[in-house]
């Protein structure tokens, strides 16, 4: 079961990885996991963009709180992203 | 020559908390939150289900005096309101003409018409059957409308505007109005700001942004997550003491300062030196201290960005004295009223004035370090100084800020 979860959260996290490129127009291949989203040059409205595709891919309404808007990391954005996913779902 | 000091003799608001300054300022008093569950036909996979919005039920006693054929709601709110403030001002004929201005703003117009012409249009677009078009769009949607019926209704012929700049339109209608009686181009105005936004396009492109808060709006609260859409109209009557004297009415308050600066910097991201800018002007303009003001009615919107900027803000505006002023935001209370805001919230800066008391912040769960301080909250607080300050800040970067003064220093 425990191996299920973490399957289904690495594969969730992989999804949102190729969303994060393309969304934030960046080479998939260029995406690290631990690069900073500032480095990236991931501006606000790459991040709104972002919210709005988890939107259309899985139903699920993010808004701005303080944690989304401390994320540092790319890695940040999944987990967070991700949890999110998954608490909204079984909601 | 000494500029006349510029006085408030009337105020009315029609917001989701019902009718009337009373309802209004007895909600933020006590805390009663118009936020109500809002459904779209029209928005099929609608995220967020809560506004303060005014519904057709609360329209209804005002059916023989509104003109829906040639008025949205936006111009419906702002007549029904301008009616209260010109009442309890004592307004007559004579006092209209050019003396009296109208300066009444708003972010989005006639949204409602604008809204369902749209969906028409594009219903028949993508093969629908054709459907007549509101005849009266133009003239519903205009900005300016809520403006020019205030002037028509009542004759108010001097100098009308509509300033449009998002949050802070109303806030800055005053404050143009105060400005512009000062220097004496008009005697009294009728100013405030309405906005009837709570339609499904509107709420959709605010969902978009992702600054609606999908449970509840948290001003100053370490698990805010976002603002709480609202409308209304709130209008003040402002003129100077000496033409409020001639006529024998009452002063409710003074403004006493104004300040306006723009961040030119983002559009959307709050700049705190931009915020402060603004207050620090109004003090100035005021020539009042740190302690003379007892209560801020803060923009806090409830989005981590807003509320975290306001706050170095007024830290750097109050200094020390920061701790000693109450501070907090009514919009869980009414709703972001948008281009109204600065006008329900300076109306609840007047009431919180004449009662001192300052109404509390809904929906304070707990301190966020990164703000440091904890609004009123749970129940209204009393204070005492003789001054109160109300905040707008916009998309745009454009900060204005208000500050009334107590009728008993007249």
């Amino acid at each position: 079961m425990r191996n299920d979860n973490a399957t289904d959260n690495e594969k969730l996290e992989e999804e949102l990885l190729d969303l994060v490129a393309e969304e934030g127009m960046i080479e998939r291949d260029a995406l690290s996991r631990d690069a900073q989203l500032a480095e990236l040059d991931i501006a606000s409205a790459d991040f709104i963009m972002i919210l709005m595709a988890i939107e259309e891919k899985y139903g699920i309404y993010i808004s701005v709180d303080n944690e989304m808007a401390d994320l540092k990391t790319v890695q940040d954005l999944l987990s967070v992203a991700s949890r999110k996913i998954l608490e909204q779902s079984e909601a | 020559m000494t500029p006349p000091r510029i006085v408030i003799t009337g105020a009315g608001a029609f917001s989701p908390c019902g009718a009337g300054v009373d309802a209004l300022w007895s909600s933020a008093r006590d805390g009663v939150s118009a936020a109500r569950e809002i459904d779209f036909d029209t928005i099929p996979d609608q995220k967020v289900k809560i506004a303060a919005s005014i519904d057709a039920a609360m329209l209804a006693p005002y059916a023989d005096r509104l003109k829906p054929r040639m008025q949205d709601r936006v111009a419906g709110f702002a007549l029904i309101a301008a009616d209260e403030a010109i009442t309890q001002a004592g307004l007559t004929e004579a006092d209209f003409g050019e003396d009296c201005g109208v300066i009444v703003g708003s972010g989005f117009g006639g949204a409602e018409t604008l809204d369902a012409n749209y969906l028409k249009f594009f219903t028949q677009h993508y093969g629908g059957s054709p459907q007549r078009l509101d005849a009266m769009a133009i003239p519903k949607i205009m900005t300016n409308a809520a403006a020019s019926w205030i002037s028509m209704t009542w004759g108010a012929r001097g100098p009308a505007y509509c300033i449009s700049t998002a949050c802070s339109s109303a806030s800055q209608s005053i404050g143009l109005a105060y400005q512009l009686i000062r220097a004496g181009a008009m005697e009294r105005c009728i100013t405030g700001g309405s906005e009837a936004c709570v339609v499904a396009g509107v709420f959709r492109a605010w969902e978009m942004l992702r600054v609606l808060s999908p449970d509840a709006c948290r001003p100053f609260s370490r698990d805010r997550n976002g603002m709480m859409l609202g409308e209304g109209a709130g209008i003040l009557i402002l003129e100077t003491l000496e033409a409020a004297e001639a006529r024998g009415a009452e002063p409710l308050a003074e403004i006493v300062g104004y300040g306006t600066t723009t961040d030119a910097g983002d559009l959307l991201r709050p700049d705190p030196d931009g915020a402060a800018g603004a207050m620090t002007r109004a003090m100035a303009d005021a020539g009042l201290r740190a302690d003379e003001v007892g209560y801020v009615n803060a923009h806090g919107t409830a989005t981590v960005a807003n509320d975290l900027s306001e706050t170095q803000a007024m830290r750097r505006v109050f200094g020390n004295r920061f701790d000693e002023v109450a501070v907090s935001s009514t919009k869980p209370i009414h709703g972001h009223a948008l281009g109204a805001a600065g006008a329900l919230e300076t109306i609840i800066t007047l009431q919180a004035l004449r009662n001192r008391l300052a109404p509390p912040s809904g929906n304070f769960g707990e301190l966020d370090p990164a703000i440091g301080f904890e609004p009123v909250h749970g129940a209204a607080r009393a204070f005492d100084a003789p001054a109160a300050m109300c905040n707008s800040f916009a998309f745009g970067g454009i900060n204005a800020s208000l500050i009334l003064g107590s009728a008993a220093r007249l």
